[in-house]
């Protein structure tokens, strides 16, 4: 199977996904951002170049899927997982806590861009009572939802890039 | 770690594709009809396998709703105890509350339940974590349904139909920022346009409503119809602030008289030429 048919299968169970058994599984009234974790996961396991298509079109399925304009995740996503991608680069080491930390913090941040970018549209669905609240709970059930979604994002956007080639010094 | 990829421009790219989003945007809010027929398709085709997926998953919503939201039910069933207990005591008080609205109401012709209606069941929050003051429906273009018609209860407004899909539609709660109606003051007959406040159960009217018009506390409102897309003399709610000391700018709020928290059935109110639909 070609990674643009990975790609398609992961984002359509996905959609699916956040379409039925996610919008009931609520705490305080926060679900799961699914695609927005699949945008993240793609920028960091695909890179940027290829993070950056799959988080385009998770956003128009998200904005399909959800009563707000066409384009609001689109505009949001890509840079998301550009950022993620950026990141993941830099990092000397890798740890299973420090991923998840920077996941935590992209969760976050881009919830907080989908409201700015949905307030700066017009958009005004937002109870500022409960934003707040409800940002953090969701970031993290999107964290804690990233570890089954990690290994399809990784199977998907990985698919005919190159192994991972390690360098050894000539003295070991 | 993940695995070394070859170097790349990602710069020029990525501006492209935010150009597009864009672009989406503004043909979106332009009113581009394509646009809304994709989104409207997506939502068709994932529309079987969330019914299905409804069905299904029933068990285990119970489930999660016991587990995280026990304080919530265990609240809930304490105020309907209360609440129970308060209608038995107060009988007589609801009766003659009963009666002071019909009245209200036969005093300018009202006949609210006359209205050719279409009973829709309640699904539950739309997907995604900002749909405030929205709810889903399990009723839509496939039953003669269409945008903006009024949705109410047997106690009156509730929201209007915001985006209305083959077999299910949006349903705009009165509390919405973005939800409009114009209203009419039962007594005093001034007419003014409501808007919905983002807080729970209550609407305000911040214009047409005169500054010296005599507005009481607890007078009833019904819609205005006219020009507005909702029929007239729905019953809206009563003044809880009538703000009579304004000085510049009125801001009168409302309590609505039907509640939007425990909702389960509601009733889509038809055009009156529309009658031949199967209820």
């Amino acid at each position: 199977m070609s990674s643009r048919l990975r790609v398609l299968a992961v984002l359509l169970t996905a959609l699916i996904a956040q379409a039925t058994l996610l919008t009931e599984i609520r705490i305080q009234g926060a679900t799961v951002e699914l695609m927005m974790v699949i945008a993240i996961l793609a920028g960091f396991h695909g890179g940027p170049e290829r993070g950056m298509f799959v988080a385009f079109f998770a956003g128009l399925l998200q904005d399909s899927l959800i009563s707000v304009p066409l384009g609001l995740h689109a505009l949001v996503f890509p840079p998301l997982a550009v950022a993620v991608s950026s990141l993941e680069q830099r990092m000397v080491r890798l740890t299973p806590v420090a991923d998840a930390l920077a996941l935590l913090l992209a969760s976050t941040a881009g919830i907080f861009m989908i409201v700015a970018a949905g307030l700066l549209f017009g958009l005004s669905p937002f109870d500022p009572s409960v934003l707040l609240t409800r940002i953090l709970i969701a970031a993290a059930m999107t964290t804690a939802i990233a570890i089954p979604v990690n290994r399809a994002v990784r199977w998907a956007v990985m698919g005919g890039l190159p192994p991972e080639i390690k360098i050894r010094s000539i003295d070991s | 770690m993940a695995a070394q990829r070859p170097a790349n421009r990602p710069r020029p790219t990525l501006l492209i594709l935010l150009a597009a989003a864009l672009t989406l945007l503004t043909l979106q809010f332009r009113g581009l009809q394509p646009l809304d027929a994709f989104q409207q398709g997506v939502r068709d085709i994932v529309e079987p396998v969330r019914t299905l997926s409804d069905r299904l998953t029933d068990p285990i919503q119970t489930a999660w709703n016991g587990v995280f939201d026990y304080d919530a039910l265990r609240m809930e069933n304490e105020r309907l105890e209360i609440e129970l207990a308060r209608m038995r005591g107060n009988t007589l008080t609801s009766e003659a509350d009963t009666e002071l609205l019909s009245r209200l109401l036969s005093e300018v012709d009202i006949a609210y339940s006359d209205f050719d209606t279409l009973v829709v069941r309640l699904l539950g929050r739309p997907p995604g974590n900002f749909s405030s003051h929205m709810v889903e429906v399990d009723k839509g273009t496939d039953d003669g349904l269409k945008e903006g018609m009024a949705v109410v209860t047997g106690a009156g407004l509730v929201g209007r139909l915001d985006q209305v899909d083959r077999s299910r539609s949006l349903v705009q709660l009165a509390t919405h920022p973005d939800f409009k109606v114009g209203v009419r003051l039962v007594t005093s007959q001034d007419e003014g346009l409501a808007n919905g406040t983002g807080t729970e159960g209550l609407v305000r009217i911040e214009s047409g409503v005169r500054l010296d018009a005599q507005v009481e506390h607890g007078e009833v409102l019904v819609t205005s119809g006219g020009r507005s897309l909702f029929p007239a003399d729905i019953p809206v709610g009563r003044v809880l602030d009538p703000d009579s000391d304004a000085d510049y700018r009125r801001s009168i709020i409302v309590e609505l008289s039907a509640d939007l928290e425990n909702l389960s059935f509601l009733k889509v109110v038809l055009p009156v030429q529309q009658t031949g639909v199967v209820r």
